[in-house]
């Protein structure tokens, strides 16, 4: 490759572009056809799970159990930002640019192929951030047309010019001097931007929020905590317990296009720990909601903890799949909760078919009648999951053709200590503490039968961990840990064939792949940077399709 | 650049008392070419000229005062890249003098003159296929929704615009190894591959193993817009509709 400087060809560039009229270049940017293509677009990973069903599970068949130990990294991006806990997000990728976002309100366009930025974003933040100051991070972009969409450590929705980063339009979600913040990285459906909002350990009170993506204007809002005399306000002792109720939507959720249905979890009661002034199960806390995408309004939920005192948030990635459940085909909702039972709901009807505990939490073994957990254990008999619970929010993933569950569990100790404080807006409402037991906690990565909760088989980490998953057709399952390892598993016997040790713990990131240049790569966020893995190229096989 | 933060250096200023004036000392400039080089320069250059961030050697010549530069550093440019510092004031003052030492000598600011209207209908004749204002036109060229230079500036960027290539539109023309050219704004580029925005306003990155060239363009993309193509009171009109776009009040959000 040569470098010269030519001024006679620039001269004809410039005369062809003034006079090319900007409508007549071709139309780019994603469709909502092209969201609903998923996981079968392996060049593309356009929302946060990479498809609708939330299963984050990539057709892609490069990257081998039998080849993945070549597996080296391509390229490193480094944010130059230093988070709080990690780098949660998932990137999207689109035509060979990735789109990611970091903590502070921070975005950036890179070269899929190389790491190279094409442009970056950093919100302007007011120094006062409540939730925000606490958890300034950013879990990923949705995307529509030209259209980036994400949300804000001050409890904003902004859409960026994918092609600059420049805003082009920016709306108020919520106040967030009394204690929102939003985290979560939008849904982007047909002609709306779902998304959730965060601060749910702040006296707010939680909703879900549609956008119309051509101006930002708010479409409908649905709150997950009832307002006074609405369904579900039996279950709180009076209004003003209500307007600081809790029940955030921090996690992004997933969608039925043909039931028009999206499925989001909802965070836990405030405050976290002491629940007297709170008496009642809490709707719609630390539950799932089914909600009608075109009206905001409610069809079916199930609340997880009633009356929930251990933060144990339901801020899960809802998994969809058709798994046949007692021999019937069932579509199908599922849910690895914080409180330690794994639960499979119709999800038209909301009817729970399977609810068994894949931790072994002493909290609770069964469920009743009404799907609710038989506590056993108050924490009276020994200590309870920590108040990270069972797993978290990092996303799971789901292999159809294996029937495979794989969840990274949290094997936990803790003991809670509840106290009785004074609320004030803008301050964290704890109200008690929890001590935990770090001897006797561990973490692990486990593949579970949906249909059965029996454990198929399990990787043990030294500590607990808060990475995500992701599984491939291939069957490669890539994890990570707290001691920063991204790591690749056999999916069928949960034998370890590869590790890297990234140097940070990898923290609620979970990994996405793409195809670019014929060769799949696999990404994942950890500390201050986002890393790109690919085969070597001689070691490649083509691509699967 | 420095006509836009020099507006909210202004509306800062009306809100907060004026720093202590900003005394001449040579050993405060060299105070100030060290912090500049530690914070300032990975953006705006060595040379305060402007890498990824804009040109500072212009400030003053632009109608900045020492209040608005000191100012606009203490709170940084909203919905930008600057952030805001919290260093000492004497620090501050060190930064200020240092830019004042690589600064032009100041000029008058010309009054405006000129038809918004006709310069709006210009723009979206002559300007707009390549420059956004808000959600409309296109991004061949940098956004102009908040343009904010001096006279002077304009002119020269409108009359001959490859005296001064933008950062970030740098033109190039890639030649693959099979011939085929690319036409582009160079976005990023390190040694091993270049990422730019195609004439179709695609983002690319390549490899330069698979480039055989990378012909790096001194004409800009903008035509020169001469005596010919625009007459002095078209300029002015057009002038005249660009100074309209100067944020009057802080684009902060309530």
């Amino acid at each position: 490759m040569t470098v010269r400087r030519s001024l006679v060809l620039a001269t004809l560039v410039a005369a062809q572009v003034a006079s090319m009229p900007a409508q007549e270049r071709p139309p780019s940017g994603v469709t909502y056809q092209d969201l609903l293509k998923g996981y079968s677009e392996p060049t593309t990973w356009a929302s946060f799970s990479g498809d609708f069903s939330g299963q984050r599970h990539s057709p892609l068949r490069q990257i081998t159990p039998e080849n993945v130990h070549r597996l080296a990294a391509r390229w490193t991006f480094q944010t130059g930002i230093v988070p709080r806990r990690g780098f949660e997000g998932t990137p999207l990728v689109v035509d060979g640019v990735m789109y990611l976002t970091g903590p502070f309100g921070s975005a950036w366009a890179l070269d899929a192929r190389t790491g190279r930025p094409f442009w970056r974003y950093r919100r302007d933040l007011p120094t006062d951030l409540t939730y925000g100051a606490i958890s300034p991070v950013n879990r990923g972009f949705g995307i529509l047309g030209d259209r980036l969409f994400m949300v804000t450590p001050d409890a904003h929705v902004v859409a960026l010019d994918a092609k600059t980063g420049t805003v082009l339009w920016d709306t108020t979600m919520a106040d967030y001097k009394i204690g929102y913040a939003a985290t979560a990285a939008p849904l982007v459906i047909d002609g709306k931007v779902i998304a959730g909002i965060s601060g749910g350990d702040f006296p707010t009170r939680g909703f879900l929020d549609a956008y119309d993506p051509a101006t930002g204007a708010r479409v409908w809002r649905f709150y997950t905590v009832p307002g006074p005399g609405e369904p579900g306000s039996d279950t709180w002792p009076g209004a003003e317990s209500m307007t600081r109720g809790g029940g955030a939507t921090w996690v992004t959720g997933s969608y039925d296009p043909d039931l028009n249905l999206l499925y989001w979890g909802t965070g836990n009661p405030n405050p976290l720990y002491y629940g007297d002034d709170r008496k009642g199960s809490n709707l719609h806390t630390a539950s799932i909601i089914a909600v009608d995408a075109a009206t905001g309004k409610l069809r079916w939920y199930h609340q997880f903890t009633p009356h929930d005192l251990h933060d144990w948030d339901s801020n899960h990635v809802p998994v969809l799949a058709e798994v046949a459940i007692g021999g019937q085909p069932r579509k199908v909702v599922m849910v690895a909760n914080r409180n330690g039972f794994f639960y499979v709901f119709d999800r038209a009807t909301g009817k729970l078919l399977v609810g068994k505990p894949y931790s072994d939490t002493t909290w609770a073994r069964e469920l009743d009648a009404n799907g609710h957990p038989i506590v056993v254990n108050d924490g009276s008999k020994g200590c309870l999951p920590d108040q990270w619970g069972s797993t978290n929010y990092m996303p799971p993933s789901y292999d159809a053709a294996r029937r495979l569950f794989f969840v990274t569990v949290r094997e936990t100790c803790a003991e809670y200590r509840p106290v009785k404080e004074t609320i004030v807006p803008g301050r964290i409402s704890n109200s008690g503490t929890v001590v935990r037991d770090a001897e006797r906690s561990y973490g692990v990565l486990r593949a579970i039968d949906p249909a059965t909760v029996e454990r198929k088989w399990e990787f043990k980490y030294p500590t607990p961990t808060m990475a995500g998953v992701m599984s491939t057709a291939a069957g490669v399952v890539f994890a990570g840990d707290n001691e920063g390892n991204f790591m690749a598993f056999d999916a069928r016997s949960g034998k370890n064939l590869w590790f890297f040790p990234t140097g940070a713990p990898i923290w609620g990131a979970a990994p996405m792949t793409f195809m670019v240049d014929g060769r799949q790569h696999v990404v994942i966020g950890s500390g201050t940077s986002v890393t790109a893995f690919a085969l070597p190229a001689e070691a490649g096989t083509p691509p699967p399709r | 650049m420095a006509a836009f933060a020099l507006a909210l250096g202004a509306w800062v200023a009306a809100q907060a008392p004026p720093p202590p004036a900003v005394p001449r000392d040579d050993a405060q400039v060299r105070t100030g070419a060290t912090l500049f080089r530690e914070r300032c320069a990975e953006c705006h250059g060595a040379d305060g000229k402007g890498v990824a961030a804009h040109d500072l050697t212009r400030l003053w010549s632009a109608g900045a005062t020492d209040n608005q530069v000191f100012q606009t550093i203490r709170n940084g440019v909203p919905n930008t890249i600057m952030p805001s510092s919290n260093a000492p004031d004497d620090q501050l003052r060190a930064l200020v003098a240092y830019l004042r030492s690589i600064n032009d000598s100041p000029n008058t600011p010309p009054e405006l003159s000129g038809n918004a209207e006709n310069g709006e209908r210009l723009f979206w004749t002559s300007c707009g296929t390549c420059h956004k204002i808000k959600e409309r036109g296109g991004r061949m060229g940098p956004d102009l929704s908040r343009v904010n230079q001096s006279r002077d500036q304009l002119v020269a960027a409108i009359r001959t615009p490859s005296a001064s290539l933008a950062t970030g539109f740098e033109p190039v023309t890639l030649v693959t190894r099979e011939g085929r050219r690319v036409r582009a704004l160079r976005k990023s580029e390190d040694a091993f591959s270049i990422q730019v925005m195609d004439t179709q306003e695609r983002l690319q990155g390549y490899l330069k193993g698979d480039l055989r060239e990378v012909v790096r363009e001194t004409t800009s993309m903008m035509p020169a817009f001469g005596t010919d193509k625009l007459s002095g009171g078209d300029l002015d009109d057009l002038l005249r509709f660009l100074a309209t776009l100067r944020p009057a009040t802080p684009p902060r959000r309530p």
